[in-house]
């Protein structure tokens, strides 16, 4: 057996089994942990398709960079409320995770037959590597739409921020009694 | 027949990376034992052995016996993943630092490395960040308020300082126009050709960045013995709590240490003065000098506040790399 096809597998059953503990878990913090198993079951199987670069970035990025702050919300929710299960918000979530699911299919049935199309075939890559292939594409081909991206981020950010700030009142509060 | 072998190789590799990881640690406490005493003007571990020389073995004994008290109330599972969490990534860097360039002995190329992937530094970094939930997640577990104070002040401080460190990182990237940390050091050559000349505000910035990491003094404010016991690891006891400050004070440590080497001071680089060993002399010349650098930093000042920590890192560290970034840039281009 090929060792690609061992990693593949093996990758794959951690990364069903983490997903069923993010949603069947009943503590959260155990929820979280099995995300981030998740994530980082998913950038094994980026490394073990060859895309060294996209899989270290999801270590980097989602696995630590995002989650971490989920972490850190979720960490301060005293224990015996993260074991509490309301059943009311399930009327929301059971139709969008099932648009979602819909969605995901669609995507990954059409990428299915989209694939193997493309510039970079097995050959370019190895001669130019990943760093160089996903920077020559990002930065030429696919600029508008990376700086269309960034430019949404920053949006969201000036509006969690203006949703987050303190009233007026309790800053000057603040600093008289600083 | 031949993936095989290669297993194997690997296999043994790591094993003897590991195990000389862990003795290294063990005398790098001494190190920083016997250190710290000197800059307080006493004399540090002084009775097991000439001059402390065995103390390390001591204390390894002692942490392994120690009877192992788990509290009542905490979550168990965690409890026990948490102090893994903290310290298997930390070593796991060691698979991407190179310690010199190949080498033949009776015939065999040996590799002075594990993997030498051309994305080593982000991967080095991803590993790196990944033992901040060992931190956060044994806060949590230990149920107890100064733990989870000291989790989330540890939280917060790496938030700060992880992207400034990933941006401090660009500058040597960019003049060395690779990620592999192999191909970075083949960049540097000669006195002058060290990264440390052409990018001193990286290399500043970097430096803090190692310190606030691995929670060494002037951001120590996870365990700040005055305020939260121990921090996070207060609960802990025998070699589950002997687990965090080796995984973060000593294996963190040296291999920060060991990143700043290759990427500022031009690895194993040096004049072939000791013969074929000469650049491992000299890496680990290097990597001793930046290691002992820190812990006189630790030993000297003082701690600084939870506000002023986040502070200097979203409003100094972060603009700094960004303009650090912004002039390399410019001389780059206009030196082609």
């Amino acid at each position: 057996m090929d060792l690609h096809v061992i990693a593949f597998w093996s990758f794959s059953a951690l990364a069903v089994i983490s997903a069923f503990g993010v949603v069947f878990a009943r503590n959260i913090v155990y929820n979280i942990l099995s995300l981030i198993s998740v994530l980082i079951a998913v950038s094994g199987l980026f490394f073990n398709l060859g895309a060294e670069l996209i899989g270290s970035l999801q270590i980097l990025i989602y696995a630590v960079a995002i989650v971490v702050f989920y972490v850190l919300v979720i960490s301060t929710v005293p224990e015996y409320k993260g074991q509490s299960v309301d059943p009311k918000y399930m009327l929301i979530s059971i139709p969008v995770g099932f648009g979602i699911f819909m969605e995901l299919a669609y995507v990954s049935i059409y990428g299915a037959w989209a694939s193997a199309t493309g510039i970079f075939s097995p050959e370019v890559l190895k001669e130019v590597g990943n760093i160089k292939a996903v920077s020559s594409m990002l930065f030429t081909k696919y600029l508008f739409p990376f700086e269309v991206a960034s430019l949404i981020l920053l949006v969201a950010m000036i509006g969690a921020i203006l949703l987050g700030r303190k009233e007026q009142v309790m800053e000057e509060n603040n600093e008289h009694s600083v | 027949m031949e993936l095989l072998a290669v297993i194997i190789g690997i296999g043994i590799k790591s094993i003897i990376f590991i195990i000389g990881m862990f003795l290294l640690a063990a005398y790098l406490t001494l190190v920083e034992r016997k250190f710290a005493g000197h800059v307080q003007q006493r004399p540090g571990p002084l009775h097991v052995g000439f001059h402390g020389l065995l103390q390390p073995i001591a204390d390894a004994l002692k942490v392994l016996t120690k009877e192992d008290i788990v509290p009542n109330f905490v979550d168990k599972y965690l409890f026990y993943l948490a102090s893994l969490m903290a310290f298997v990534p930390a070593i796991m860097i060691l698979a991407v630092i190179p310690f010199g360039e190949p080498i033949t002995i009776f015939g065999y190329e040996v590799k002075p490395y594990i993997s030498d992937v051309n994305v080593g530094l982000i991967l080095a970094l991803a590993f790196g960040s990944i033992s901040i939930y060992g931190v956060i997640f044994a806060g949590w577990a230990s149920n107890s308020k100064y733990p989870m104070i000291g989790g989330l002040r540890k939280a917060a401080v790496l938030i700060g300082y992880e992207v400034a460190l990933g941006f401090a990182l660009v500058g040597p990237i960019m003049l060395a126009g690779t990620f592999s940390l192999r191909e970075i050091v083949e960049a540097q050559q000669g006195f002058f050709g060290a990264f440390i000349w052409y990018q001193p505000l990286a290399f500043v910035v970097f430096l803090f960045s190692i310190l606030a990491e691995t929670g060494r003094t002037p951001f120590d404010v996870q365990e700040a013995e005055a305020e939260l016991v121990a921090g996070y690891n207060t609960e802990y006891s025998g070699m589950k709590f002997g687990l965090f400050p080796l995984a973060e004070w000593y294996i963190a440590t040296f291999v920060l240490s060991a990143m700043a080497v290759i990427l500022f001071f031009g690895g194993w680089n040096g004049p072939h003065i000791f013969g074929a060993v000469s650049p491992y002399i000299w890496f680990m010349l290097k990597l001793f000098l930046v290691f002992m650098f820190l812990l006189w930093v630790h030993w000297t000042l003082p701690r600084y506040r939870v506000d002023q920590i986040t502070e200097i890192a979203w409003k100094v560290m972060l603009p700094l790399t960004f303009l650090n970034i912004f002039i390399t840039a410019g001389i780059i281009i206009i030196k082609g």
